[in-house]
Parts: structure tokens; C-alpha cells; sequence
């Protein structure tokens, strides 16, 4: 019944049960002291320097050290950023070094409400700096550099007139000039010939976007887009507008929001929704209601507003019909209305011009200047493509088709496009079917602005 | 555990002193362990509706008026240029509480407080609570429901 | 010697001896009293054999497996406390745990490493059982339990893989159950009952996390007390015939009665003291409970260490139309996934069923008792080369599975193929 040999472990025992103790104590350790605890005693010993009376030291230097959170149910997050962004809206701090700095224009977008990182991105529910900011593995949305950050403002807010955000309304202007609808679907309109853009801002970095723009085929081999010859502001504003399509979903209160009360944006929606049918404004338009021209001299605003959200409480018996505006676009569409003098808008209303002129913009809406070049002068290659390697321009369509041809041509498109070598790739542009996009009256119009395009003073053919 | 090995032979210094450090050290390891549980099992954050909140800017509340909040379940009081804040959860069993003429009741069981929160009748056992309000740097009432005041503490500005 | 002091006295206090009914032990009596009186304690015997002791001869890999699944119960009762079953909120409840649970990630990284471990153990368990021919009769019964407890391990850790529900997990079980939805006939019946659906999605999760967290660890609670309990009926651990000693050759009235412990009772068939001279054996306490008790800390101190160094993986948010490229089931099923590269019909049936019908099997196949308790017997050659074989086969698609392929399931080779370009950057 002798066993000496339990002795041989004791040293065992003693090192393992040393060993384990470590470990525990140092696994442990680790989560206790984190980083942002640092920051929040910087912050505490700042207000504490700052209080003025001992009392209210007293009681800064109390505040306990814990996450911060911004609950964001509607919008799916959590953001822990103003754990160490202890400042953000204390507009003292400005100017302080970071964690600290103050962040200007805080109240645009109340932080309780919009937290930050729907327009910084980066991952909101983390408590560490690198963690936080996005540029790890596995978190494929990192903070937007600071000079994009207008692409955030485009996830919710019209792009194009967008007072806050000029480069952001810029490519968006590029973006239609450009012709990039011609190939590319943005909001269900456009060609098919490459993919479509509604979430590209949230798939692609910066750079990525960045170096397509300027050469496809490097980024993504065998990719038949042109390469852009931008400026490099207008890359950038490109780029920005890119970014902004997330595809994000707005919830309720995010999208009642949507439409900045600008006079801008008032004009738009004035023009989207025909207000012209009816109203005149300096001498065009409808004769069903009354003239536009002095209603800020005549109502106040809160009596046109009103009038937007529900006109029979203001003008009871009023043909007017209710549109159901949001609140920010009865404002925008008030704000319109009474500036509307002094910033001399142009309104093109497309009831009033020719079929040339209609055609011109649906030249421009479905993107054709992207493969047809500006007024269909051509010029964009298509490596290998029977027709000069180019795509054809238009100028001369007059004489080679006759109207029925061009129609059949544009509503059903042409996808086979016929190789000058057929022993290198296929060209890789074509004609997409535009019948299922374009609308009824616009086809006609559209061969109306086509067939004007031949040089003035030449034989008009048939 | 009984350090003398079984049989004849003797334990020695070194065994004994290992024998201890060990025990010690397990002692240590199963306190760190024990602690560590603890605190693991305590929520740092609550996904509820923040203790602290901003309650917009001192101009958005006329002189006179007593404003609901429902998200945060606070009545917001001005008078002149002070500022109160009290609880509208009734002390009873954590109904809601209704504005009244002379003050507020509950719907749930009848109690009745007065304009001061205090008890007028009813089961409810104690008086509304008040809460701290003070002033952000960014010129915005923050109520903090983590602190109780007296009914007579105001914010004047 | 504070401790032992502070016991000893509150041991002998009227709270202490209402709890601890034997002492500390003094006595043969005592130490035999201590392991039989507890009901922890009295799964083991009160008396073991030497050669049981030996860490060369078991590698103490069973008892690795049952400490780690200890680890693992407890590592993930705690982290119940925060996990929700959601497809919406699982993923945010991961990163709640790394950035916000004090001690989360330490307490993710201890459960997912000892998991891993888990596996490994159980395994080589069943190495060493194999090829100390310990399966043979009368033990060939707790060898099927065991083969039960391996493929309940495995549900344990493939149910637990998906609950992360990142990219990993997500394709990693689609993968998994597809393999198993090629079996013929139940295949697709199976993998509808396993997913409470056609898909990886809420059903499947919420199903995984109930197996995950009750049904499998009550089976595999259930299977290690039968296990354990088998092996003491199956006269302790096993071992190498000893020669015949001169106390079997004596009448059954000359063998020595020192046997004071008192545990007298009658049971049919022989139990494994008759014949054998107590110089054999030892107390289980302290002999082999303080060499368990090392071997614990053993185990804890190496999954601390792992969890310290090494963070579990967690990547991006499961994105049910982007796999990415390529999706690998978890390693244990690597060599399953290669196969089926080859076959579906083989990778994903034949080869699982034929492995496990093998398991089943091979200790009623296998009559002969010759080579137990000895590791590579001669007796056993043929076995044991058929055996490894079967295992090197085994390790060489597994390791094929995880270094050799890469995207489009193709090869790659480990040390020259620069990681690819991931999308967007």
C-alpha cells in the first residue's frame, strides 16, 4: 500500500496551480483595462479643471467611468462611439485634440437620434479605436475619409440639390451629363450593359471607386467602360456620389425627413409634381388656379404651408387636391414659392417645349451620351467592335434608318454586335432593349431629337 | 488533503513547502475565477432607453406649460424661467400617470397626487419622484432619471 | 499550511461534519470512506489498479475529454447569459461580447478553443483505445457508448459552430448539412428535419441552439456517466495480463483478509478483485485523485493560455447570397468535404457510414483477447497497420482540406499563393 510517488507532483501541483492563477489573473486583467477608460479620465480631469466651483468639481470628479451607447432601434444599431468621444457636444471643446474635439453642426442631426455612424460609418458597436473606426478584417464598412463625408448625406437626402452637400450635387450632375444610366441602372433606369448601382457605395471602398473611374479594365478585367477623363475635383465629386448609393432602407421618421426644405428642392418637387398644370408662374402655365408669381406677398408662410399639408382647411371648397406632401416637403415647396422671385428659376416645363427639345432630355435622362458620346458625336471605343472599334455615333441615323427602324432599334436593342477579329474577344458594349424602361411619349420624341442631329444645311433625306 | 504521503516515508521540506504554494495559489485561482463570474454576469450596458437624456432646448416649452414625454415617461414643468422635471411613473404599481386639474392621477388603481407629486389619496405609498435637470454646454435641458431631487429644486436659467 | 488547517478545523465543527461526513482521511477506512460516501467521488472506485495510473499507458486522454467538457458547460453557461438565437441579434451579441462583457471575449476564446480541443481529445481517445485493444471483450459495449460520445462531440461542435452567424458559421453549416442531405432516401428528409426547413436561416438556428445548449450536452452527460461507469464494471481500466501470482493459487479460505473496508455484497459474475493480491492496487484517494487533480490543472492552465494569445474568429455578418470563396466546412468534416469534391455520393454517404459501421462493428468482429492493455501488440500488427492507415488517410485530407484548397475549391499551395484580394479593396 505504499505510494511515494504522489510526491513527484507536488512540484507539478504547485507550478501548474501557480501557472493557472497567472492566467487567470492576466485573462481577466486584459478586459478590465481597456483604452477608453483612459480617455474618459482625460475628459473627467478636464471638466474637473474646468469647474468652477468646488462643488461642481466635486461632483465631475464623481462621474464613473462606463460605455456610453446611442440606442438606435429604428435604425438597427448601436453606437458606442461617445465613449471616447466624450465631447461631441459641447461646443467648448472645439478645437481639442481627438478623442475630445467638439463636433461642429451637432444639432443638424441630433446625435440621440441619428447616432454616427450612419454618416461615418465605421463599426458603432465596438470600444476600441481601430475596432471602432472599421479598418480591421472582417468589417467591410470603414469609415469614410473625412472629404467623402457628403456621400452620407446622399443616403437619404436628394443628391442633386443638395445646398449642404455642393460636391455631392455635383456627381450627381456628372453623373447624368456623363451618361453613365446609358450602361448603368440607378434606381431601376438604365441600360443593362453593366451592373447596376444601387448599393455600390456600400460594396466599394473609395479607392476602388476611384481607380475604376479612371481605368476600368485594370480594376475589372475584360470590362468594356470607357476610362473617364475627369478633373480630379469631379473624380472626386464622382466618387462621392458613388458612395452615397447604399441602398440603405429608410425607416418612417429617417424618410419623412428626406426632402431638405430648400427652395431648391422646392422647385424640384414644383416640377416633379405638375404643379404647372394649373398654376401659372411668370405667364406660363395652367389658368385653373391662381397665378404664383406674388403669393409671399399675399399669404404667410404658415398659411401656405397648411395649404400644402391639407388645402380645403385653408380654402374650403378649393379644386386643389391633397398630394399628401411630408411635412419637410410642404416646407420645401413653401420655401419655393417665396423666394421664388428673387431666384429667378427657369423653369423647364416640358408641356411647353417641342418634340426636339423633349428628345434632347431623353437623351440625356437614359444615360446615351455614355456609349454615343455628347449629342452622339460618338468617340467611346469598343475594342474590336466591326464599326471602327467605336460605338457608332448618331449624327447621320437620319439617313441610314428610317424613323420605324430607329424605334425598333431602340425598343428592342441590339446584343450581338458584329467582331472585326473573330478570334479576339467580343466587343464588349452593346445596344440594351430600352422597351421595357422608356416610356410611351418618349420614343417618339427621342427619334425626333435623333433625326435633328444631322448637320443643318444638308439633304434631309426622305 | 493530508500532506503525509501513505506508507512509511516522510514528507519532505520541499514537498510541503510545494504542497502549500500550490494550495495557495489554487485558493488564488479559484477567487480570481469566482470574481471574474461576477463581474462577467453584470451588464456593463442596458439596451433600454437611456437613464440620461436631452430634453430639447429650454425655448421649445412655453412659460406655464407641463409636457409629456412619452418615449422617457417625464413630465417636463416651466414656470417663468424655471424648469422641473417629475416622474410620471405612479409609485403604486408603475402605471402611467394622467394629468389632472389640481395635479395628476393614475388610472390604474386611483391614486391621486397633487401639482408637487405628493400623495392626495389612494394606494399609491409615496410621493412622484422629481429629477435632476441641468443645463448642457449646447444650451439643452438633460433630465437625469439616475438622480432624485426635491419637489422645490428647480433649474432657473 | 493555513488551508489545510482552517479545513481541518471546520471539518470538525457540527456545519462541517453535517456536510463532510468522513473527514479528512487518516485511515485506509477513511480514504476509502471519502471516495465511496461522495457523490461525486463514487464514480470512481475506492481502489485502482497501478497500472491505471500510468500516464504513459492512457495519456490520461479521457479524462482531458470529460475536463474540457466541463470547461466547455461552463464557459458556455455564462455565455447564455448574453447570446441570443436570432438572426438579427446573434451577430450583435458577438461583438457585445468582445466589446462590452467584461471578460467576454476571454470567456468566448476558453469555450471555442476547449471545443476544438474537445474534438482532438475525444479522438485520440479513440486512438488509444484502439490500439491498446480496449475495445475487446467485456468492453466492447462502453466501446460503442464511447463511439456514441464521439458523434455526439461532433453535433456538439458543429451545432455550436453555427451560432455565431457570421460568414464563417453560415456557409460552414450549409456546407455540412448539404454533405448531409446526400444520403440516399432520408438525405433530404434528414436535412429538412435538421434545418426546420429547406434553408440556413431563424429555424435552423433556433433548433441548432436547443441542441446545442440541452439535448446534445444531456446526452453526452448522460453517455459519460454510463461510459465511466462501464469502465469499472469492465474491471477498471485496461491492462496487460500479469503473471499468475501465487495468491490465485490458493484456496479461497487461505486469501488474506485485510481487507477492512466492509464494502461486501453479493453480485453475480467475478468482479475483478477475486484472485488478485491487493499489492496491486492503491487508493484512488489521494493517489489518484491529487494525479487527476494535476492533470486538471493541466488542461485549464492550456486552454487559459490559448484564450489569452488566441482570439476565436469572427467575420463578417452572414450574407445568405455571398459565400465567400471558398466556404470549408469545420475541420473535423475538411476530409469529409474533399472527399465529396471527388464524389458526393461517397464523400457525403459511403465513407460516414462505412466509418461508422466500422466502429460499430470492430469490437464484435474482432474475437480475439490477445495485445490488451499494451500499446502496438504484435499480436494485433495487422489491426493496428489497418487502423493507421484508415488515420493517416483521415489527417491527409483533412490537412489537404485546410491548407491545399483555396478559392473554387482548386489547389493552392500554402506558402507561395498570396492571400486573394478581398472585394472592394
Amino acid at each position: 500500500m505504499n505510494d511515494t510517488s504522489l510526491q513527484k507532483f507536488y512540484g507539478w501541483f504547485s507550478v501548474l496551480a501557480i501557472l493557472v492563477g497567472v492566467l487567470a489573473g492576466v485573462g481577466y486583467y486584459r478586459d478590465e483595462y481597456r483604452p477608453w477608460k483612459d480617455y474618459q479620465k482625460r475628459f473627467i480631469a478636464e471638466e474637473v479643471r474646468r469647474a468652477p466651483s468646488p462643488d461642481q468639481k466635486l461632483q465631475a470628479a464623481r462621474t464613473p467611468l462606463q460605455i456610453r451607447q446611442i440606442l438606435l432601434p429604428e435604425l438597427n444599431r448601436v453606437d458606442r462611439c461617445t465613449t471616447c468621444h466624450l465631447a461631441v457636444e459641447d461646443p467648448t471643446y472645439g478645437g481639442f485634440p481627438q478623442p475630445l474635439a467638439y463636433h461642429p453642426q451637432h444639432d443638424q442631426h441630433p446625435f440621440d437620434k441619428f447616432g454616427c455612424t450612419v454618416c461615418h460609418r465605421g463599426q458603432g458597436r465596438a470600444t476600441t479605436a481601430d475596432d471602432a473606426h472599421g479598418s480591421v478584417e472582417h468589417w467591410d464598412q470603414p469609415m469614410l475619409p473625412l472629404k467623402f463625408i457628403e456621400a452620407s448625406c446622399g443616403q437619404c437626402h436628394e443628391a442633386s440639390d443638395n445646398p449642404a452637400a455642393p460636391r455631392l450635387a455635383r456627381g450627381s450632375q456628372l453623373f447624368e451629363t456623363v451618361g453613365c444610366r446609358g450602361c448603368h441602372k440607378l434606381g431601376g433606369v438604365g441600360g443593362v450593359v453593366g451592373p447596376e448601382l444601387d448599393r455600390v457605395g456600400a460594396r466599394r471602398s473609395p479607392d476602388w471607386l476611384r481607380a475604376h473611374f479612371l481605368e476600368p479594365a485594370a480594376v475589372t478585367p475584360g470590362s468594356g467602360m470607357p476610362p473617364q477623363k475627369f478633373s480630379e475635383p469631379d473624380v472626386e465629386a464622382i466618387v462621392l456620389f458613388m458612395l452615397s448609393q447604399t441602398g440603405a432602407e429608410l425607416p418612417g421618421f429617417y424618410a419623412s425627413m428626406k426632402v431638405l426644405p430648400s427652395a431648391a428642392q422646392g422647385q424640384h418637387l414644383f416640377q416633379q409634381k405638375g404643379c404647372i398644370g394649373c398654376h401659372s408662374l411668370g405667364g406660363q402655365g395652367g389658368k385653373v388656379g391662381p397665378a404664383l408669381d406674388d403669393v409671399g406677398l399675399r399669404r404667410k408662410p404658415e398659411w401656405i404651408v397648411q395649404h400644402f399639408r391639407d388645402p380645403q382647411t385653408v380654402s374650403p371648397g378649393t379644386v386643389m387636391p391633397r398630394f399628401g406632401f411630408t411635412e419637410a416637403e410642404a416646407r420645401a415647396l413653401t420655401d419655393f414659392l417665396l423666394h421664388q422671385r428673387e431666384q429667378k428659376v427657369a423653369l423647364s416645363l416640358p408641356s411647353l417645349m417641342g418634340p426636339v427639345e423633349r428628345g434632347r432630355e431623353v437623351f440625356r435622362k437614359y444615360g446615351c451620351v455614355g456609349c454615343h458620346g455628347p449629342e452622339g458625336k460618338g468617340g467611346v471605343p469598343n475594342p474590336n467592335a466591326k464599326t471602327a472599334q467605336q460605338v457608332p455615333a448618331l449624327t447621320y441615323v437620319a439617313d441610314g434608318y428610317t424613323k420605324p427602324e430607329v424605334v425598333k432599334l431602340i425598343l428592342n436593342g441590339q446584343h450581338e454586335i458584329a467582331a472585326l477579329d473573330p478570334a479576339r474577344p467580343a466587343p464588349p458594349l452593346y445596344m440594351p432593349a430600352w422597351g421595357s424602361t422608356i416610356k410611351e411619349g418618349e420614343i417618339d420624341d427621342l427619334v425626333a431629337y435623333l433625326f435633328s442631329l444631322k448637320p443643318k444645311g444638308e439633304d434631309l433625306g426622305f | 488533503m493530508n500532506p503525509k504521503p501513505l506508507g512509511d516515508t516522510a514528507v519532505t521540506r520541499r514537498g510541503f513547502f510545494q504542497l502549500s504554494m500550490g494550495w495557495v495559489a489554487g485558493t488564488f485561482a479559484v477567487a480570481a475565477t469566482a470574481i471574474a463570474t461576477v463581474r462577467f454576469l453584470v451588464p456593463n450596458v442596458v439596451f433600454e432607453p437611456a437613464q440620461l437624456f436631452k430634453a430639447g432646448a429650454p425655448e421649445d416649452y412655453p412659460d406655464g406649460s407641463i409636457t409629456f414625454l412619452e418615449d422617457e415617461r417625464v413630465f417636463v414643468l416651466r414656470r417663468g424661467n424655471t424648469f422641473r422635471c417629475l416622474s410620471a411613473v405612479c409609485t403604486h404599481l408603475g402605471c402611467t400617470v394622467n394629468r389632472s386639474d389640481k395635479g395628476f392621477h393614475c388610472p390604474c388603481h386611483g391614486s391621486v397626487f397633487n401639482r408637487d407629486g405628493a400623495v392626495v389619496s389612494g394606494p399609491a405609498p409615496r410621493a412622484l419622484t422629481w429629477f435632476l435637470v441641468t443645463l448642457s454646454k449646447d444650451n439643452r435641458l438633460v433630465v437625469d432619471k439616475g438622480q432624485n431631487v426635491a419637489h422645490d429644486k428647480y433649474l432657473i436659467l | 499550511m493555513v488551508p489545510h488547517h482552517l479545513w481541518t478545523w471546520f471539518a470538525s465543527t457540527r456545519v462541517g461534519r453535517s456536510i463532510f461526513r468522513v473527514g479528512p482521511p487518516h485511515s485506509n477506512l477513511e480514504r476509502s470512506q471519502a471516495m465511496v460516501s461522495s457523490l461525486l467521488l463514487h464514480v470512481q472506485p475506492a481502489k485502482v489498479n497501478r497500472h491505471a495510473l500510468k500516464a504513459s499507458y492512457s495519456l490520461g486522454l479521457g479524462l482531458i475529454s470529460l475536463y474540457l467538457f466541463f470547461i466547455l458547460i461552463g464557459t458556455g453557461t455564462l455565455l447564455m447569459f448574453y447570446y441570443v438565437p436570432s438572426t438579427t441579434q446573434a451577430y450583435d451579441r458577438m461583438k457585445d461580447l468582445q466589446f462590452v462583457v467584461s471578460a467576454g471575449l476571454f470567456v468566448r476564446n476558453m469555450h471555442r478553443w476547449a471545443a476544438h480541443l474537445m474534438v482532438a481529445a475525444v479522438m485520440l481517445h479513440m486512438c488509444r483505445v484502439f490500439y491498446t485493444g480496449a475495445y475487446k471483450a467485456p468492453r466492447e459495449f462502453n466501446w460503442l457508448v464511447g463511439v456514441g460520445l464521439f458523434l455526439t462531440t461532433l453535433g456538439l461542435s458543429f451545432t455550436g459552430y453555427l451560432l455565431p452567424w457570421d460568414q464563417l458559421a453560415f456557409w460552414a453549416i450549409t456546407v455540412g448539412t448539404n454533405i448531409a442531405g446526400y444520403a440516399p432516401i432520408v438525405g433530404p428528409k434528414l436535412k429538412y428535419l435538421m434545418l426546420g426547413g429547406n434553408t440556413v436561416g431563424q429555424e435552423a438556428l433556433t433548433r441548432f441552439y436547443a441542441l446545442h445548449v440541452i439535448v446534445l450536452p444531456a446526452i453526452g452527460g448522460l453517455g459519460v456517466a454510463i461510459h465511466m461507469w462501464r469502465v469499472r464494471k469492465d474491471g477498471g481500466l485496461s491492462r496487460p495480463d500479469e503473471p499468475v501470482s501465487v495468491a490465485e493459487s490458493l484456496p479461497l479460505a487461505q486469501l488474506p483478509t485485510n481487507k477492512s473496508y466492509g464494502l461486501m455484497e453479493l453480485a453475480r459474475g467475478t468482479t475483478p478483485q477475486v484472485g488478485r493480491d491487493p499489492d496491486d492496487e492503491v487508493f484512488s484517494w489521494p493517489s489518484l485523485i491529487f494525479r487527476e487533480l494535476v492533470l486538471f490543472l493541466v488542461v485549464v492552465a492550456f486552454v487559459l493560455f490559448l484564450a489569452i494569445f488566441w482570439n476565436a474568429p469572427l467575420e463578417e455578418l452572414a450574407n445568405t447570397i455571398h459565400p465567400p470563396n471558398p466556404a470549408k466546412a469545420p475541420w473535423y468534416f475538411l476530409g469529409l468535404q474533399e472527399l465529396v469534391s471527388y464524389s458526393a455520393f461517397w464523400g457525403g454517404v459511403a465513407v460516414p457510414a462505412l466509418i461508422v459501421t466500422a466502429l460499430v462493428v470492430l469490437p464484435y468482429l474482432d474475437r480475439g483477447r490477445e495485445g490488451v492493455g499494451v500499446w502496438f501488440a504484435r499480436e494485433r500488427r495487422v489491426a493496428t497497420t489497418v487502423f493507421s492507415v484508415c488515420v493517416a488517410v483521415a489527417i491527409a485530407l483533412t490537412v489537404v482540406g485546410t491548407m491545399f484548397r483555396g478559392p473554387n475549391w482548386g489547389w493552392v499551395v500554402p506558402w507561395r499563393t498570396p492571400p486573394p484580394a478581398m472585394e472592394g479593396h
